[in-house]
């Protein structure tokens, strides 16, 4: 049996090495669907490890709580929702900040409007937060300082890329800027940051930072958070905190736990919905592709299959069983996606390191990509290449040596 | 000797019918045929063009069905064997020689005979070792490397019988051997599967060439789907110098085809 298997690998390298520009081809076809895949699962994968990164830059002691939604969600409308709605309220900071083992607490409200000064204007998003956050985010102030809890006057914190923008200069402390019919003094511009995504789901880059307590530009009475971030005091309380907390708002929504209580790892998986949705949607159209370098597969096997009709009656005259000839036809075809998406994954890897020295976070290496392109490849290899295997097996010998006669 | 006789039969065909088409264009290629093949025996088939020699054949060869009838290959009936038991029995008892000698033009002639060792399992260096030897035998150990295409008639003709040998099987088949051939060639082809019937075999030879009865124990003439004419033939005078297995045939001629 085993020599009968290594004879139909040897066979079939021959076949294929006996038409080389049509097994290349069709290699192509599906290497290029798995370097998508790889490339895009790399690179999600990469902006995903920067979370991580950040969090552990918070000492591991950071835990955040979301309105839990669906983490892979395709329905856009929604995470556009998820914006201005959620379920997180005021009471559930206040029960929750000052529980055992807390350090700070910061709730965050996301908003946008368009900003407006000096006759230019430019939509960016609007945080409104406690002078906590700062603590609970990995940013820094490039001049200025960060909000008051205690100031009266309306005072905001913008990024520098804003604030240039707007002004034409970072040095923009003591002006003023509108939105959405209230005016700001700035009293502290944010360095620039180097990373693009974050887990607050806020481009820091594009942002005005102001108090909560300053309401004005909430036109509904009661808060609602995105997000509260709290930091224990100790990395061993984190686990007995996060407990504290769920329990607490628990209460708070009466048993219903349409919340997400995250600690370390967890923060940064559900990081930004959209990221997800595109990373999903990409890998949609990638699959795309490898479904034609599939059928790529399947019309060269069904080619291979017709030209060999008489091949194969001489076989099954010679003793070929059916199982024979389909181990042939199957064996072909695997070789064929195999190798394809070997190639696949290796140049998948050469474009997003490629692609990454533009970006600033690495692609990652992992084992779970490789399995992927490898259950890919050998289930395309079986699937598009049983049905012209079995075409060649059910052939009447006669019938088969009969072609071409 | 009547039980002596039940055990030398391999083939037994009772009223076998073999049509293509359907309703009113169904035409019977073999319309009845009823034949006790015993071991060894030399069959040659005659017969105008279209009268089913070469259906039987593939019949007899399990390369095709019957539609109609009864076919006993020793002593069971083909009906109640697997498609898989069929496949097995192809490669260790029955070797085919086809006319268009059918070698696969990809492999090179070592590779091709021994191609159906690899349908039983053999390792691939006792396969080639085993091709080897039965290539010497037929003088072409020289042309183990060589690609059917660059091989002459004659010369594909002996790697292709030397293939149907290669598994040492009881019952040889032949389509019309020497159709392609030169009438030199014909006779080293003949001449090897005189040789091959000495050394105890069965075979079943298709022949337009009547002259190539003279080397048959046994002369089969078919017309229209039907046997016409079976005849048993004396041995040859020098025939029963290596022939062990042979005698039967000679002892029941004319009693055997009831």
């Amino acid at each position: 049996m085993r020599c009968l298997f290594t004879n139909h690998i040897g066979n079939a390298f021959q076949a294929l090495k006996s038409n080389k520009m049509r097994s290349f081809l069709t290699i192509l076809g599906v290497a290029i669907g798995v370097a998508s895949i790889t490339l895009i699962l790399s690179i999600s994968q990469g902006a995903t490890d920067i979370i991580s990164r950040q969090v552990l830059s918070l000492k591991n002691n950071l835990i955040v709580i979301r309105p839990s939604s669906e983490r892979m969600s395709f329905d856009l409308n929604k995470i556009q929702q998820d914006k201005t709605l959620s379920n997180l309220t005021e009471s559930d900071y206040y029960s929750s900040k000052d529980l055992e083992h807390i350090k700070v607490a910061a709730p965050i409200m996301i908003l946008s409007g368009k900003m407006e000064s000096n006759n230019r204007s430019q939509q960016s998003s609007i945080v409104l937060t406690t002078n906590n956050f700062i603590k609970t985010a990995n940013i820094s102030l490039l001049s200025g300082q960060f909000i008051s809890d205690n100031d009266s006057s309306a005072t905001a914190v913008i990024s520098s890329q804003l604030a240039t923008n707007l002004f034409g200069t970072s040095d923009v402390i003591g002006r003023t800027i509108q939105t959405r019919e209230s005016t700001f003094t700035i009293v502290g511009v944010i360095k620039k940051q180097q990373d693009p995504i974050n887990y607050n789901s806020v481009d820091f880059n594009n942002v005005l930072i102001t108090n909560i307590k300053n309401n004005s530009l909430i036109n509904s009475g009661s808060l609602q958070f995105q997000q509260i971030n709290i930091q224990a005091d100790n990395i061993n309380n984190l686990s007995t905190v996060a407990k504290n907390i769920k329990n607490q708002i628990s209460e708070n929504h009466r048993g219903e736990t349409d919340f997400d209580v995250l600690i370390g790892n967890q923060i940064s998986q559900p990081i930004n919905q959209v990221l997800g949705v595109i990373t999903n949607i990409t890998i949609a159209v990638a699959a795309i592709s490898l479904v034609v370098g599939g059928i790529g597969i399947m019309n060269i096997m069904l080619v291979a299959v017709a030209e060999r009709t008489r091949e194969i009656g001489i076989r099954k005259a010679l003793g070929a069983s059916n199982f024979d000839i389909v181990s042939q036809f199957i064996i072909e075809s695997l070789i064929l996606s195999v190798v394809g998406s070997f190639i696949g994954y290796l140049f998948g890897y050469v474009l997003s390191f490629s692609i990454s020295i533009f970006l600033n976070f690495k692609p990652v290496v992992n084992v779970n990509i490789a399995t992927t392109s490898f259950i890919i490849a050998t289930s395309l290899g079986i699937i598009f290449g049983i049905y012209p295997a079995a075409r060649a097996s059910h052939k009447q010998p006669i019938e088969s040596l009969r072609q071409y006669e | 000797m009547g039980n002596n006789n039940e055990q030398d039969i391999i083939i037994k065909l009772k009223n076998l019918k073999k049509s293509f088409g359907f309703g009113e264009t169904e035409q019977f290629a073999l319309n009845g045929i009823d034949l006790v093949v015993k071991k060894g025996e030399f069959i040659t088939i005659m017969g105008p063009s279209g009268c089913g020699k070469t259906t039987l054949l593939n019949i007899l060869g399990l390369l095709d069905s019957p539609t109609d009838g009864y076919y006993e290959l020793n002593g069971v009936p083909v009906e109640q064997i697997s498609d898989r038991k069929q496949a097995s029995i192809r490669s260790r008892e029955i070797g085919f020689i086809f006319q268009s000698f059918n070698l696969i033009p990809r492999l090179n002639v070592i590779e091709n005979v021994s191609l159906p060792l690899t349908y039983i399992g053999v390792g691939h260096i006792k396969r080639l070792e085993k091709a080897s030897a039965v290539l010497r035998k037929f003088y072409l150990n020289e042309r183990e490397y060589y690609f059917p295409h660059q091989l002459s008639g004659g010369q594909t003709q002996r790697v292709a019988i030397a293939r149907a040998l290669i598994n040492d099987p009881s019952i040889i088949l032949a389509d019309e051997p020497t159709g392609n051939l030169d009438s030199r060639s014909s006779h080293i082809v003949m001449e090897e599967l005189s040789d091959i019937h000495k050394r105890g075999n069965t075979i079943i030879m298709v022949t337009h060439n009547p002259r190539l009865t003279s080397y048959a124990s046994r002369v089969i003439t078919m017309l229209d789907g039907k046997i016409d004419i079976d005849r048993d033939l004396m041995p040859k005078k020098n025939s029963n110098k290596k022939r062990p297995l042979g005698k039967s045939s000679r002892n029941n001629k004319r009693k055997d085809d009831k």
